[in-house]
């Protein structure tokens, strides 16, 4: 019984996203149409312009290392400080062993 | 020795750790050409490190494991990386001087050797991720605090 309930339950959220979701007569999220090429023209740049100013024709890895090589390098010490932190909180402490 | 896994399971991972780590090479390695990256081709490779603590346990992976080694080339890489969007530093960080002035790097785009610091970077964070994630999950393999 319960079993069956969640999953007609699954199903009616599924299908109200499917309608809340639908591009035609669901809720718009930003821009849309021609406002969309107006307003956020970086997209459509880094297309046209990515392989002469950078060289890669991988064009995410042109964006991720050259255009916004900023995040990368925050990312990249993001990684490192929660590699060093799991490190340090997880290895033995002194009180560790003198309680056993 | 208790912490290891069965013959079958041993053999396969002969068989695939090899072939997973070549994979994660070719990702890294052409970053800038196909899908993929420095970070995924990192982690493919660290994947291949982590199937091997998780098939051969813990007392054989310890062993060729060298925690110095790995935090020097973690510390390696992310200074490869910081050195590289260094190098156009005369006119911009971040700024992809091989590639405008072609000092290296530069052949033909979609050529290996093309990208001017694209290789040189995907190359630091594959090292900077891989080392970065072997070194994550032997600090949770030896550190378990629970008890037997």
């Amino acid at each position: 019984m319960n079993r069956t309930f969640g999953a007609l339950a699954l199903l009616f959220i599924l299908g109200v996203l499917l309608i809340v979701a639908n591009p035609q007569y669901g809720l718009k999220f930003g821009l849309g149409g021609s406002d969309w090429q107006k307003y956020r023209y970086t997209d459509q740049y880094y297309i046209e312009h990515g392989i002469e100013e950078v060289g890669g024709t991988n064009i995410v890895t042109d964006i991720v290392f050259d255009y916004r090589g900023y995040d990368t390098l925050g990312e990249a010490t993001v990684l490192f400080t929660a590699i060093a932190g799991a490190v340090a909180l997880l290895r033995p402490w002194r009180r560790d062993e003198d309680g056993e | 020795m208790e912490n290891d896994m069965g013959l079958i399971v041993k053999t396969m991972a002969r068989a695939t750790i090899p072939l997973i780590g070549i994979f994660g090479a070719y990702v890294i390695s052409h970053g800038h050409l196909t899908p993929g990256g420095g970070f995924q081709g990192g982690a493919t490779v660290a994947g291949a490190g982590i199937l091997f603590l998780v098939v051969f346990g813990l007392n054989e992976a310890k062993k060729r494991y060298d925690k110095n080694l790995y935090s020097a080339l973690e510390g390696l890489g992310g200074l490869a990386f910081l050195g590289a969007a260094m190098l156009g530093l005369s006119i911009a960080f971040f700024y992809n001087i091989l590639w405008r002035d072609k000092i290296a790097f530069a052949g033909q785009p979609g050529t290996l050797l093309s990208a001017g610091y694209l290789p040189i970077m995907n190359l630091a964070v594959g090292l900077k991720v891989f080392t970065g994630l072997v070194s994550a999950m032997m600090a949770i393999a030896l550190f378990r605090r629970w008890k037997k």
